[in-house]
């Protein structure tokens, strides 16, 4: 079925993919090396900037496998995908596509804190990001600005240091395994991230712990209707998975090792030793609508096939099952990222971008968003997104400014601006930035700002909706409210109440509200989060003052005469921040030394700026006829 | 967690600092006569200053050892005095620099001679105001509730506000805003677990019920503290007392200020700063309290009643002449001028008013013990003092009764617990009570926001402490103090 609607994409890929003889050109733009979530996401991003892009990759077929679990999003990370979304990205339109199963989680906490989860089918996750590279790579586009090249990068060419800016290098491209083929390029990105792949097994229901038929999930179309998705089951373990693990430590590599795992996504092993005589929750998701596959959620585990076996149908629903695919850990090295420049670029060789899990980083959100921060960056603009305006700022300033000690998910707690950097409002907050950077195609924008343009006006009718509150009353029966009998409020205030809606306002005043219906639920939020986006926004402006103080990089902080302690100045060589403002949030920095950077920063900003007045002061003696009038005015 | 680490400690905000390359001088102890005089070098260029002033054979004395010499001037070599000198080499000393104190003779002629021979040594300048403080401060000697306790010691004047200074200087308020500060980071990481992770069953269960309490007894405390009734601060600044009442009553008698018998002399508010028991007071005399046609004299009479609206403590003086001479009739007299010179306040409380009948040398003596006897039975009155001004009768007991009100509104210094003593604080702390109520109002309905609040809570004690956001207040502390600390 599936096959029918849908041409044979991989033989379509095949066949436009290139030998490296073959290729048109010996230069790109950019050359991304790696075809994982940050990859595919990297190279669709430069081409969708106009940027020449090449993609190679080891195995073509495997792009936008889901080499883990078949899902997508949550709390946190569901921010991340919208944000990748809001900014055209692929990850987010894939989830639409092949999500069998939508779930908003953190429903009872507050908007802000929502995570959107889809259950993908693999197989059409893969579709769908191989169609969207195939359209971007296709002859039928005027100009193609995305190749894919099958192949392995042998080599990678960067220029001797520029005597001018010592230990500064520039990249210069490529060369191919079994090949003396040189390509070019002015920027490469490399996403060569270690996949850390999951464990596959088939069960029965325990107890049917549905999410069915919840919201779509990043737009408002999803392909799987309500009635097609699938259940995900939950289950539990019970205390012979407890002997089993306890029995075969001797034959367990994971936990004899002392390799630094996540906290937050522990293996079995690891969960039963830390809270032993606990039963854990194991989710049974679907793999796919034509997969007979299950995936448990809770059970990743690194023993030998044979106790994994035995140790899963130790859980009464899953007595008979047998396993396709045994789960096993992954270890891998990454770079320290604080080596990064906020554009995610090697701070000493300029073009070299990495991006993915090679920066420390786990999972497909993370990976797909860190290219979100540099696609612009690709084009050679200095343009970021700061951390106060998305969750892909709080990451990558993370990551550059605090390096990583364990495997980096994203929490909403990592978001300084939490209340502010919400799922629902992403779309305000990036697609017309990312519409002015070119890599947001001009019918998002259009929507975005369709969007935008309405919500402005509902929230200007809600505003100038005012009433006493006995009048308020009087219209919405049932609503309990507190304040004074003859406060005025308006609309907006109105909406603020928990037992108020804007249906239930719409209804009272139709003429002026029934055209907002669709954004119902969007102006509740907005009206409950108003006051305390405006409590923020001074905050955010204090905070930017700071960022925008940025300090030298090339600065040897040994010798610096500046009076910091050696403890700092060990600090400040190793994490190298950017600016002022993420000097501050470096664990071990001191007022006192927060202090005399601020100075020192002052002191050469005055230099600077007495320099250039100086250059200003020659020009004029130097000048034409004219610029002798001047010489009368008072010195 | 590192993510919290990150949004906890994203404190230490951006300071305004000052060049620490020079090594500066000053005089330390205050100035005017005295007989004793501490001056006070700090920077790298301390040790040279030592050497060429001192008579020290080349070598360096033993650190933080008195040693008496004379100290010379370096270029003439002329003795300018001789005293006392101390070494205290880096990181061991007040600003965490190599430091040099010389104690020497307090006349203002050495003085002057040391001084001026210190400026000329080389690398040498004489110190900003508050600078000291501020290298220790950044030398991470000092936190900030120790910096405002030292500015405050500097500024004492009197002995229960040294006792107050003392204590805060040795961080007993900090320690106990740095409690609150770590249990509410606690608290806060318990409520951003369970947005982050309950939805993976990582957590366990009634973390919340755990929050409910925490924020409930943190407001509870800060709230409590909050109660002193600005005890802390009116020790700090004083506490205004305010003498009002008719005119001529005799109000102006008392601080000897300049009045003429013509009713209505004292036309705007005179004050002064008093020592009453060894608590700062500041001494508002005014107006008469009439309505008179003079414009001039309607400003007063305006700004009379203003400041008996912002007054800790408001002396009531009345003519006791005027009084009816019984007992009943006078006190309901004088319940009524009362209220109408405490206007808006609600109760002429005990503590916040009292009674002076003034000019009792002109009654007869039996109506006088009847007043005295009689207007302490008649309730809702303040406690009433009989006095003289022309003959001192009664005036010593008036000041017992004075100082013991004092004293009890501003707390003995050195009992119970700290109290608050910056206007600051108390802003902090109010925000910090508001925020945590921000958790509770919205803790069903959206725990974003009400992580929210936790999160503002936090923020706000960190602007006391000194851990977060610091630059604002930093300008202001330093430029509070005097040169040479």
């Amino acid at each position: 079925m599936l096959m029918k609607k849908l041409p044979p994409v991989q033989s379509v890929l095949f066949l436009v993919s290139r030998r490296a003889s073959q290729l048109s050109r010996q230069r790109y733009d950019v050359i991304v090396v790696g075809g994982g979530h940050a990859g595919t996401e990297a190279a669709a991003a430069a081409a969708r900037i106009g940027a020449e892009t090449l993609l190679v990759t080891q195995k073509i077929q495997t792009i936008g496998a889901l080499s883990c679990n078949p899902s997508l999003g949550g709390v946190g990370k569901g921010h991340l995908v919208r944000e990748v979304d809001a900014l055209d990205g692929l990850c987010g339109r894939a989830g639409d596509w092949a999500g069998i199963n939508f779930s908003v989680l953190n429903r009872s906490k507050g908007p802000a804190v929502w995570g959107p989860r889809a259950q993908l089918d693999r197989q059409r996750y893969r579709e769908f990001i191989q169609i969207q590279l195939f359209y971007l790579q296709a002859e039928l586009l005027s100009t193609p600005r995305l190749t894919l090249l099958e192949g392995s990068v042998e080599e990678l060419l960067v220029s001797d240091p520029n005597p001018a800016e010592p230990g500064r290098h520039r990249v210069t491209g490529i060369r191919l395994a079994n090949s003396s083929q040189l390509i070019s390029a002015s920027s490469v990105v490399l996403t060569t991230g270690t996949f850390l792949s999951g464990s596959l097994f088939v069960g029965r229901t325990a107890s049917p712990g549905g999410r069915m038929g919840d919201a779509p999930f990043m737009n408002t179309h999803t392909r799987c209707k309500p009635e097609e998705q699938l259940p995900c089951y939950l289950t539990y373990t019970t205390p012979g998975v407890e002997r089993v693990v306890r029995e075969s430590l001797h034959l367990n590599c994971h936990i004899q090792q002392d390799a630094k795992g996540p906290r937050y996504c522990p293996s079995i092993e690891s969960r039963v030793l830390r809270f032993p005589g606990r039963s854990h929750q194991v989710w049974l998701e679907p793999e796919g609508l034509t997969s007979d596959l299950l995936y448990p959620q809770g059970l990743s585990m690194t023993m030998p096939p044979d106790v994994q076996l035995r140790l899963i149908r130790e859980i009464p629903p899953l007595h008979r099952v047998e396993i396709h695919t045994p789960g096993y850990g992954v270890q891998y090295d990454y770079v320290c990222p604080t080596q990064l420049s906020p554009a995610l670029q090697v701070k000493n060789t300029q073009g070299l971008f990495l991006a993915g899990q090679i920066n420390g980083t786990t999972g497909y959100e993370e990976a797909a968003a860190q290219d979100h921060q540099q696609g612009p960056l690709l084009d050679g603009s200095q343009t970021t997104t700061p951390n106060e305006e998305s969750y892909i700022g709080v990451l990558v300033d993370d990551l550059v400014s605090r390096g990583v000690t364990e495997p980096y998910r994203m929490f909403t707690s990592r978001a300084e601006f939490r209340t502010s950097l919400r799922p629902d409002n992403a779309d305000l907050r990036l697609t017309m930035k990312g519409f002015e950077l070119g890599c947001v195609s001009a019918v998002r924008h259009h929507e975005a700002v369709r969007v935008n343009c309405s919500l402005q006006n509902a929230i200007a009718a809600l505003q100038a909706l005012t009433m006493s509150s006995t009048s308020w009353r009087k219209k919405l029966l049932g609503i309990s409210m507190s304040e004074n009998k003859n406060q005025t409020l308006s609309g907006m205030d109105l909406l603020q109440y928990k037992d108020v809606s804007f249906e239930m306002l719409a209804s009272v005043f139709p003429e002026c509200l029934s055209p907002y219906m669709e954004f119902s639920q969007r102006l509740k939020i907005e009206a409950v989060y108003k006051p305390h986006y405006d409590q923020n926004k001074s905050e955010i402006k204090r905070i930017q003052r700071e960022e925008n103080m940025s300090l030298p990089q090339d600065v040897d902080y040994f010798t610096l005469p500046v009076s910091l302690s050696q403890e700092v100045r060990e600090i400040l060589d190793r994490f190298r921040p950017t600016t002022l403002g993420a000097a501050t949030r470096l664990e071990g920095m001191t007022p006192a030394a927060i202090a005399n950077l601020f100075k020192y920063v002052n002191l050469i900003r005055r230099q600077e700026s007495t320099m250039s007045g100086k250059q200003m002061d020659h020009e004029e003696e130097g000048g034409e006829e004219p610029c002798k009038r001047n010489a009368s005015l008072p010195q | 967690n590192i993510s919290l680490y990150r949004r906890l400690s994203s404190g230490g905000r951006v300071l305004a600092g000052l060049a620490d390359a020079d090594t500066i001088f000053a005089l330390s102890s205050g100035h005017g006569r005295c007989g004793v005089a501490v001056v006070r070098i700090s920077g790298s260029a301390a040790a040279t200053a030592l050497r060429c002033m001192v008579g020290l054979g080349n070598q360096l004395p033993p650190p933080r050892t008195a040693l008496l010499r004379s100290i010379t001037d370096p270029h003439s070599k002329e003795v300018l005095d001789r005293g006392l000198v101390l070494w205290f080499p880096a990181p061991h000393s007040f600003t965490g620099e190599d430091s040099v104190e010389f104690h020497i003779h307090g006349g203002p002629a050495v003085i002057t001679a040391v001084l001026q021979a210190l400026g000329s040594v080389p690398g040498m300048r004489p110190a900003d105001a508050g600078e000291f403080t501020r290298r220790a401060f950044h030398a991470g000697k000092l936190d900030l509730t120790e910096v405002e306790g030292l500015g405050d010691l500097i500024h004492a004047e009197t002995e229960a506000q040294r006792r107050q200074a003392l204590r805060q200087m040795s961080g007993e308020l900090g320690r106990l805003y740095q409690d609150w500060s770590h249990r509410l980071k606690r608290t806060l990481a318990h409520v951003e677990a369970f947005i982050d992770f309950s939805e993976d069953e990582l957590i366990e269960e009634g973390v919340l019920d755990q929050v409910d309490i925490s924020v409930c007894d943190l407001q509870a405390e800060i709230k409590q503290h909050l109660k002193d009734e600005r005890r802390g601060e009116r020790l700090r600044s004083g506490i205004h007392v305010v003498i009002a009442g008719a005119t001529n009553a005799g109000k102006s008698q008392r601080p000897a200020a300049i009045v003429s018998p013509i009713a209505g002399t004292t036309r705007d508010v005179v004050e002064s700063a008093l020592d009453i028991g060894g608590f700062p007071v500041l001494l508002s005399d005014t107006a008469g309290l009439r309505d008179s046609p003079d414009l001039v004299e309607q400003e007063g009479v305006r700004r009379a009643r203003e400041r008996v609206q912002q007054a800790d403590l408001t002396l009531l003086v009345v003519d006791s002449t005027i009084l009816p001479s019984g007992e009943q009739e006078a006190a309901a007299l004088l319940l009524e001028h009362l209220r109408s010179v405490l206007s808006s306040q609600d109760q002429p409380g005990a503590g916040r008013c009292l009674l002076v009948l003034n000019k009792v040398d002109l009654l007869p003596e039996a109506h006088r013990e009847k007043l005295n006897l009689g207007l302490r039975r008649v309730s809702g009155l303040p406690p009433v003092c009989l006095i003289s001004c022309q003959t001192n009768e009664g005036l010593k007991d008036f000041l017992t009764v004075l100082q013991s009100n004092i004293k009890t509104m501003c707390g003995d210094p050195l009992s119970g617990a700290p109290t608050l003593t910056q206007a600051r604080h108390r802003a902090h702390l109010q925000q910090c009570v508001a925020a945590l109520a921000q958790y509770r109002r919205y803790r069903d309905s959206d725990l974003a926001l009400a992580a929210e609040g936790v999160r503002l809570a936090l923020t706000s004690l960190g602007r006391i402490t000194g851990r977060v956001g610091a630059e604002e207040i930093l300008d202001i502390i330093f430029k509070d103090f005097c040169i040479g600390k």
